[in-house]
Order: C-alpha cells, then structure tokens, then sequence
C-alpha cells in the first residue's frame, strides 16, 4: 500500500494550523498568566512569610504562622460575621426587587426599552461614585433623604445616620442595592425571555392562575438564571469594600467595618503584606466555598447539566 | 489578592514603562560635556498651588540648565498619594526622585528604607520651626526637608467673641451665649469624621489638658486623666448641642462650609481657611481670628502640625541633583514666593518676609499659632496607631463606648502594636 500524499499534507496542514492556533493563543495566555494566576501563587507565597514593609530586617517565612494568627483574631471573626450580614440582607434584598423589575420589565408596554436602559444606568456608575452620591442623599444638612422624611411627617429626619451604629448600614445598602438590582434585573429578563410562549398558553387552558403560573412555569425555568445572578451577586457581596470605605470608613467605631476593610487596612495602613495576603487568600478559601455550594444546589436542582 | 496583586500589577507596569523610559534615554551623551539629568518631581497641589510649584521649577531649571524637572502630580486625597507612593516605592522604582511628603510619613518611609538620610549634605535647619525639623528626624537622623508648616487651630468670630478664650470652660460658655442670642448659629464645628483629621483635632484638645499620645519613652498613655478629660469634653460638646450631631460626620471641607457662610461662633481648621475667610465669596471678612486652641488647668496650647516636607528616593540615580532641588525649593526666597502665589504658610521664620506679612496680613496672626506646634507621634506606627484613636473617638461619640472604655481600648490595641512593631 502507498501511502496518500494528499492525506498527508491534509495532516501537516492541520497540525501547522494548530500551530498557528497555539500561537494566537499565546497573547491571551500570557495576560491571564500575568493579571490572574502569577498574581494568585504570589500572594499565596506572600501569606506564608512574615513581610511588614516597615521592617525590612524581618522579613521572613513563617509556614502558616499568618493563618493561626488569624484565626486567632477576633476582629477578622467581626468583620467575618458583619460582612455575611450586609450579604445576606443586601442580596436578599435586591433579588426581590430585581426580580420584581424584571418581571415588569418584560411586560409590552409602550416606551419598553427606554425603560429597560434606564433601569441600567445606576450599574454602569462605579461603586465608589454612587457611594459618594448616597453619603450626599443621607447627609443632614444637604440630602434629599432627611428632607424628604421631613416633608412627609415620616419618623427619621433629624437623624445622624452615619453615627448610628445600626442605621449606619442603611445607607450603605441603599447604595448597593440601587447599584446592583439592575444587573439582577438584567440577568433574570434574559431568562424570563427563553421561556417558551405556549407553557402559558397551555397553562391557561388547564386553568391556572397568574399566581400559579408564576409558581409553577416562570420560576422554575428562571432558576439557572436565579443561581447565575446569585453567585454573582453573593460573591461581590463579600468582598464589598467601597461603599464602607467611602461611606463610614468602617464606623462609627468599627460598627460597619467588613472583610475587605481590615484586609485592606493590614495591607495600606499597616504596611503588613504578608498577614494582609493572607486575609486575601483566606477570602478568597470563602469565596471558593460559597460558589461551590451554590453549584451543588444547582447541580442536585438539575439546573446544570455536568 | 486586591492589594498584593495591584502592588504585584504596579511593578510590573512600572518595569515596563521603565525599560520603555530606559530605552528612550539610551543615547543620551555619556562621555563629552556635563549630561543632562531628568529628574521626577512626585508632588501634590492643584491650581494655585501647582502654579507655584511650576513657578518654583522654572527657577531652578534657569540656575540649573544642565537638571530638567518633570513634575507628576499625585491624587489631592492624601490617602490615594501614600497608596500611589507605597507600590511605587515597594516597587524599587528609580523614579520619582522627590517627592513631597505629608509630615506624618517620614519616619514610615524611613524605616522602610525607601528614602535617602539627608545628614550627609549638610543641611543648615537654624531657620526652620522646631516642629517641623522634629518630624522630619527619626532616631537621630534626618530624612525630610520641611517644606510648610500646617497647624491645626481655633477660628473664632472677632464680631460676637471680643476676646478669644483661653480655657476650654470659656470656650463653651462663649459658644452657648452667643448661639443663645443668635438662633441657628452653631457654637463648636470640628471635625469628627472617622479620619485622620478627628485625631488632629483630638490632639489640640488633649493637649490642652495636658494629655500626649505616647510618652517621652515612645510608650502609649492614651488612656491617661488628661485624654479622657479632653475626650469627655469633645464629647459632652456633641451631647450638650454646642457642636451639632452632624460633625460626627465632618472633615476640614465641612467645617470650611459652615465658618465661611457665617454659621458658626469656632471652628478648628488649618491656616489655608484664613485668605479664604478673607477674600469675596465669604460671609465673614474682617471677622476672623486664628488662636490656638485653649487649655484647661496645667495644659499647654497644642496646634497638631500638618504640612509638608520633601524627602529623596533612595533608588534615584541622581542624588546630588535632588538634593539640589530640595535646597532650591526649601530656600526662604522660594518659600515667600510659594507663600505669595498659593499661600502655602513657609517652614522657616526667614521667609516671612516684610512683603509677603503686607500682601497676606494673616500670617502675622497664624504665626502666633506657629509657636505650639506638636507634631504627632514620630513613628512608622503612626498609622496604625492613628487607626485606633480614630476608632476610639468615633466609638464615643455614637455613644457605643463611654471616653473611658474606648481610650482603654485604643491603649491596649496600640500598646500591642508597639510592642510587636517595636
């Protein structure tokens, strides 16, 4: 038998397209190597030694001294338990809502996607602008909030929100919330839209209600949606940082202080990299932990194929 | 991950742009003639105040043809700038070569062997406020050239307090009887936002009560008689309505707003207030004074310093050039120049000059304040031990901790923080 010649240049020109295709890859490699995994082994080297910038002379490794050290620390423990609070009522909260606006949203009505875009607008302002913009809205003197509880005989003008201990998470998860209930929103309209028109239809004829429609077709098929917008959700949730930096610099005394504010205080004002990176992993430990329980539920739902 | 890979991020984004510059200053003439030396200037300062800088520059490039300055400004935020110049300087970055430092840095950069000791040119300081030669040393050495000097000091009404007080009990009783006469004006506005600016004013009060931060040994006492007296009546302040609920929120702008529209009988802030008081926009000209803050019993008049100084990287290339640089700008003849164009208040007494007390009078009255300068604590743990008085003081005044307990609080954190950082 003689070999094929066209068979074989079919195949060196296959592999020399892989070749190309490897190389054109290379770029992209690179920069995720670069801005994502060369970033995360550093800081995973940087948590076990002991790296305060102000004491050059003693630095050292230290194995995992960082990490008794911190799970020795009943301040990481109260920013730990604050910080699953404000996530919890903050993603609760603009799950509701999001899904109340997308529902309405989906809705034929005239002027739909000016609606739909404008609804978008708060998103697409950085955290710490809108941040800024409700420290305004609350503040005593020159917000709309204390004037508007005022107009209307409604209880909590006159109030110093930020120097509440309690009422000081309220602004801070007013803001997020209008930030982040339209990505929510966004998200769960584009799952209400894969929802075929005739499960309705079919529905109707057996004789359910809108209630019931909602209960039995809508939710169900909306819940891969559900868990995408959650993960989400829940995962920037705990690493929120911004909005308590420029709100309450984690006050009144340490009242709102989060995860990511005492990491980012170990790293800037302590000048300690190496317990500072080791908050940063061990956030990132939680994170991991988190999305993986969400994927479980999804999984057991049957709402991802694996 | 967030700060460690940015610091990460910044040295490698650093690196770059450093070989690029590299690349491009290649061919720059080696062996014939005096080369051409690029220096970087890292300072702070929009509008007036970067006008005076480049003004400042100019003059040095005219006497120094051979050094050219570029100037990069950082972030106004003061806390963005310490940011930008950590992973610059974690980085062993060459560049920038100068910079201007808050006064409360130095000893942090110092001891994190980023900035060149200044000992070895010589410096002749006779001329420069006390102060402000004190936080530019640490253990025995300087590393900081004071550029101006910053107090933090009592604004009063000269129209309604004829006299200004010299006790904290005067200083209430004036604040209740003319809010009482003039309805909806404040008695007190202070900053007392959970910041820096919160501790400022906490060391004017706790310094007038005879109080200090840390004791000549560098060992914490913040929990001593004195501080809790100075904290109790910042306190009792709040809850007897001679300063409003709202400073619990406030910072330098804030008190600004309010003492510039007339609306209140004291304000604590620094100098930059005072031209503001005086020029149109403002409710209140001809009617300001500038004091140190009072004192009660044994205490002493205590105006925490502020300002800025110039420190030298210690990777630059060019050290004799900087240094050339921070003698030029640090000289009397720059600093009245500064002070004319931006009112910037000069480091050294031989600065204020006949001209500049005519063109700007205030500064007669702010150098009488001058005098109590106190620096605040000259450590590298500063910061943190910053963080804790801020904690301590935001605690009390939300009412989640009495003066005792939240200065009991901040002495144990901060005793631990010496005790491991020591």
């Amino acid at each position: 038998m003689t070999i094929n010649p066209s068979k074989s240049r079919g195949h060196s020109a296959r592999v020399a397209r892989a070749r190309v295709g490897y190389l054109l890859e290379v770029p992209a490699l690179l920069a995720l190597g670069a801005i994502a995994i060369y970033p995360l082994l550093f800081n995973l080297w940087l948590s076990t030694r002991n790296d305060v910038l102000i004491n050059p002379a003693a630095t050292r490794g230290v194995g995992l001294g960082n990490y008794v050290t911190l799970i020795q620390s009943a301040t990481f423990w109260h920013d730990l338990g604050r910080t699953l609070f404000f996530m919890v009522v903050s993603v609760t909260l603009e799950f509701l809502v999001g899904l109340g606006l997308a529902l309405v949203v989906h809705r034929e009505f005239k002027a739909r996607g000016l609606v739909r875009a404008s609804i978008l607008i708060p998103w697409a302002i950085p955290t710490a602008v809108s941040a800024l913009l409700w420290k305004m809205f609350f503040d005593l003197r020159s917000g709309f909030v204390d004037f508007a509880l005022h107009s209307l005989h409604l209880p909590g003008s006159q109030l110093v929100w930020f120097n509440s201990p309690t009422l000081a998470w309220v602004p801070i998860i007013m803001s997020d919330m209008w930030k982040n209930t339209p990505f929510i929103a966004l998200l769960l309209l584009a799952g209400l839209q894969t929802i075929p028109q005739e499960l309705y239809e079919s529905a109707r004829i057996d004789g359910a209600g809108g209630f019931q429609a909602f209960w039995a077709i809508t939710l169900p098929s909306l819940r891969p949606s559900i868990m995408v917008a959650l993960i989400f959700r829940t995962l920037s949730a705990l690493l929120v940082f911004d909005a308590v930096y420029v709100m309450t610099g984690g006050g009144p005394g340490r009242a709102t202080e989060v995860v990511a504010y005492y990491n980012w205080s170990k790293f800037m004002v302590s000048l300690n990299f190496g317990y500072g990176a080791t908050i940063a992993v061990s956030i990132t430990l939680i994170a991991l932990v988190l999305a993986g329980l969400y994927v479980r539920v999804l999984r057991a739902q049957g709402g991802l194929s694996a | 991950m967030s700060v460690s890979s940015y610091r990460t991020l910044g040295a490698i984004g650093a690196g770059l742009m450093l070989s690029v510059g590299l690349a491009g200053c290649g061919s720059a003439p080696s062996a014939s003639g005096p080369q051409t030396v690029n220096l970087v200037f890292a300072t702070q300062g929009l509008g007036t105040e970067a006008q005076a800088t480049a003004t400042a520059v100019k003059g040095f490039e005219k006497l120094h043809p051979h050094i050219h300055v570029t100037i990069q400004t950082m972030s106004a935020s003061s806390n963005q700038a310490y940011q930008s110049l950590v992973t610059d300087l974690t980085s062993g970055s060459v560049t920038p070569d100068v910079i201007t430092s808050d006064v409360i840095w130095p000893a942090t950069f110092a001891s994190a062997k980023w900035i060149l000791p200044l000992n070895q040119f010589h410096p002749n300081l006779s001329a420069f406020f006390p102060g402000m030669v004190q936080a530019s040393t640490y253990h025995g050495k300087l590393y900081a050239m004071p550029w101006f000097i910053n107090v933090e000091g009592l604004y009063y009404r000269k129209d309604l307090v004829p006299t200004p007080p010299t006790t904290f009990s005067q200083l209430a009783a004036d604040a209740k009887s003319v809010t009482a006469s003039h309805s909806g004006m404040i008695g007190l506005a202070f900053e007392g936002a959970k910041y820096e600016g919160a501790v400022t004013v906490f060391q004017d009060v706790s310094g007038g009560f005879g109080g200090s931060f840390l004791n000549s040994s560098g060992q914490p006492v913040l929990n001593s008689p004195q501080n809790i007296a100075a904290l109790t009546w910042l306190d009792n302040a709040i809850k007897s309505g001679i300063a409003p609920a709202s400073v619990t929120g406030w910072q330098e702008g804030n008190v600004q707003k309010v003492f510039l529209s007339g609306q209140a009988v004291f304000g604590t802030n620094w100098p930059y207030l005072y031209p503001l008081a005086e020029q149109s926009g403002s409710n209140v000209i001809g009617k300001v004074g500038f004091v140190p803050t009072p004192i009660s019993g044994s205490g002493t008049p205590t105006a925490s310093l502020g300002g800025d100084v110039l420190v030298i990287n210690k990777n630059t290339k060019y050290p004799k050039q900087s240094w050339e640089l921070l003698q030029y700008l640090t000289s009397a003849s720059t600093m009245t120049q500064r002070a004319l164009i931006s009112g910037d208040p000069p480091a050294r007494t031989d600065a204020y000059t006949s001209t500049l007390l005519s063109k700007a009078p205030w500064f007669k009255q702010e150098e009488t304040v001058y005098k109590y300068a106190t620096p605040r604590p000259v450590t590298p743990l500063y910061p943190e031990i910053s963080a804790k008085i801020q904690e301590a003081l935001s605690a009390t005044y939300s009412g989640q901790e009495t003066p005792t307990k939240a200065l009991n609080a901040a002495q144990t954190a901060v005793k631990a923080i010496i005790a491991k950082g020591g």
